[in-house]
């Protein structure tokens, strides 16, 4: 009999001990994927509607624009630029962007704020928030003419409504201050009052005029990846080609290093709660192991006698811990696929904790509690617990490999 | 004369002292034994408990270090043997019985006799064909499959013995192998390894103060305060 198969059964020596330890382990991939599972949800959730909120996963914009954004500094040949981009592997979308702060007057009141001009035929629900959060009205309807959309705060404050007309003033190109009127064509509710009380959607071909851009001018190309874990890897590869040499070339954790430092430091106290998680697993494993090996000293001391090494004991208990793992995480999948099924699908709504504007590092998500999980994380789940359980079965297999038959055996 | 005699040894003890530290106290367990133990010898280590006996079973079976002496099995010194190379001369040449039959519970009876064979890594084949022949000399035909918690007794203790001479061992070392059985099994028992001494030479040493053992011995080896008092050969 080999050593694994005499493992296997001996696994089955307490039927009942053997399945409590397999459940803690189980247990701890059950909240393994439920905490890794909504780090990954809500973490690409907010990348996501931040990127969707104007500058996009990356942001190829004019030198130092981000450091020190000016309507001076602009985004020359940008067409160019869009198109080498949409060249490249996980682009899903590039839209051109001019952003600036403006002030918008109604007869009644001045209110400052942000606009982001775009051209609609760029831009939809799925890369713009602002789209995707119309409540009242329609969008622009093309990157020329005079409509404009405000927050519904921003509308509320200025007293104005649908059709009527509002003045904004900036600055041009050369620095100076410029006027136009445009006039309401819709309203947008993202449920953030700053975000809906000071931000104005514009047409981007108009406010090029405005400012004094030639029409390949910009502020920024957003860039929209598939997959917002490309934006490191794609922002390298933009950076070190020649198309791209004189402009900026910014990921999201760049452009928005707000939301970045607050997914770091949730990342780190997640991270730490699931280490805590892990060592009460490891625990239990090593409680269990140490307890059977101890029970067996005599058994481990037959063995010994017979002409078994210790190193072959060592590999016993390992072999133990090793099935354990494999039955733990069995079990585990079986538990956790159905719980994590619905949570990713349908998941839990936390609107009444809540409320509707529930928002992260001034970024806007949905308050509805769901899972998901990325392949990589899938596969540091099941390889950080099994590597637990080797690990707590180390010791106590290191122990069995030191049991001395003679005084093991009271007896021959 | 005295060359066949050194070639048919199989233990010889040369002036072997086992003290064992008891708080400030030191107790000699094993005090200066010199012993030869010869091929096909059915000898018994007699005397009362605490004599010593088990102790120096222990120190042949390598399970224990001497404090002094040596303990040569065949050619090989195993005072100078690490513990893998201890552990290698058990599994390749001693058989051991114990008093408790300490069989692995998880194990069938075949798997049990098998599995010193199995740590020796023999094929499986001739594994299988000594395991059978093995079971089938000591009584345990047709209980292959039965697990150590559905055998009596005396079925236990017989897998044991399979366990122990299914290597051919160059000696088996019995502890009170007959202490935990009714006196019918312990007959059989001790019948049975008589036979396996008579007809295949095995050696058999055993420590022992059942009067039946002593009786069926042909050799007895009586040990007291760690030392032996007499070393009788029965004609």
């Amino acid at each position: 009999m080999n050593l694994n198969t005499l493992a296997w059964r001996n696994l089955w020596r307490h039927k009942r001990r053997t399945l409590i330890t397999a459940s803690s382990i189980a247990f701890g991939v059950l909240l393994a994927v439920t905490f890794t599972g909504a780090g990954d949800y809500f973490y690409t959730r907010m990348i996501d509607a931040g990127a969707n909120m104007g500058m996009g996963h990356i942001s190829i914009m004019a030198p130092d624009y981000n450091r020190a954004p000016s309507s001076k500094k602009r985004l020359q040949q940008a067409n160019q630029h869009k198109l080498a981009v949409e060249q490249l592997d996980n682009v899903k979308s590039v839209a051109s962007r001019v952003q600036g702060q403006a002030m918008f007057a109604s007869a009644r009141k001045s209110i400052g704020g942000v606009f982001f001009a775009i051209d609609p035929e760029q831009e939809n629900s799925d890369n713009n928030l602002f789209i995707k959060a119309m409540v009242e009205g329609e969008m622009l309807s093309s990157a020329s003419g005079s409509s404009i959309v405000l927050g519904i705060e921003l509308a509320k404050r200025l007293k104005l409504k649908i059709g009527k007309k509002v003045v904004y003033t900036t600055t041009d190109n050369r620095g100076d201050i410029v006027s136009a009127i445009a006039r309401i064509s819709g309203l947008f509710e993202t449920g953030s009052d700053e975000i809906d009380g000071s931000v104005a959607v514009l047409p981007l071909h108009k406010v090029q005029q405005v400012l004094g851009y030639q029409k390949d001018e910009v502020s920024v190309l957003a860039v929209i990846l598939s997959d917002q874990r490309h934006s490191d890897q794609l922002r390298d590869k933009m950076q070190a080609m020649a198309e791209f040499s004189d402009t900026e070339v910014l990921n999201w954790q760049q452009t928005q290093p707000d939301l970045a430092g607050m997914i770091a430091v949730d990342k780190s106290a997640n991270r730490i709660g699931q280490l805590l998680i892990a060592l009460l697993v490891a625990a239990g494993i090593l409680n269990t192991m140490l307890m059977s090996v101890l029970e067996r000293r005599h058994e481990f001391g037959v063995m010994i006698a017979v002409g078994m090494s210790p190193k072959n004991l060592f590999l016993l208990v390992m072999f133990e811990s090793f099935w354990l793992a494999v039955l733990g995480l069995i079990i585990g999948v079986i538990v956790t696929t159905p719980w994590f099924l619905y949570m990713s699908q349908t998941g839990l709504d936390l609107t009444s904790a809540y409320g509707d504007d529930f928002s992260f590092g001034g970024v806007l998500i949905d308050p509805i509690f769901k899972l998901r999980l990325f392949s990589e994380s899938i596969i540091a789940i099941l390889i950080g617990l099994f590597g637990l359980t080797l690990l707590s079965g180390a010791y106590p297999a290191w122990q069995a490999g030191r049991v001395v038959p003679v005084e093991s055996l009271k007896t021959l | 004369m005295q060359a066949t005699i050194i070639q048919n040894q199989i233990v010889e003890l040369r002036h072997l002292c086992k003290i064992y530290q008891q708080g400030d106290m030191q107790v000699k367990a094993v005090d200066d034994v010199s012993l030869v133990i010869h091929k096909g010898d059915f000898a018994a280590l007699c005397g009362p408990s605490g004599s010593g006996k088990t102790s120096i079973l222990n120190l042949i079976g390598g399970l224990d270090v001497a404090s002094s002496g040596k303990v040569m099995l065949e050619d090989i010194d195993l005072s100078t043997l690490t513990n893998t190379a201890l552990s290698e001369q058990r599994k390749n040449r001693i058989g051991f019985v114990f008093q408790s039959y300490n069989l692995i519970p998880v194990m069938t009876a075949y798997e049990n006799a098998a599995f010193v064979l199995d740590l020796q890594g023999t094929d499986k084949k001739e594994c299988r064909q000594r395991v059978m022949k093995t079971l089938a000399d000591v009584g345990l035909q047709g209980l292959e499959n039965r697990r150590p918690d559905e055998m009596s007794g005396g079925q236990q203790q017989r897998v044991a013995i399979a366990r122990a001479i299914v290597t051919r061992p160059a000696i088996v070392l019995a502890d009170e192998p007959t202490a935990n059985v009714d006196s019918h099994t312990a007959e059989s028992l001790l019948d049975l390894m008589q036979a396996l001494n008579q007809q295949h030479g095995i050696t058999f040493l055993f420590s022992t103060h059942d009067p039946r053992v002593i009786e069926r011995a042909k050799r007895i080896i009586q040990v007291q305060d760690g030392q032996i008092v007499s070393d009788d050969h029965k004609t």
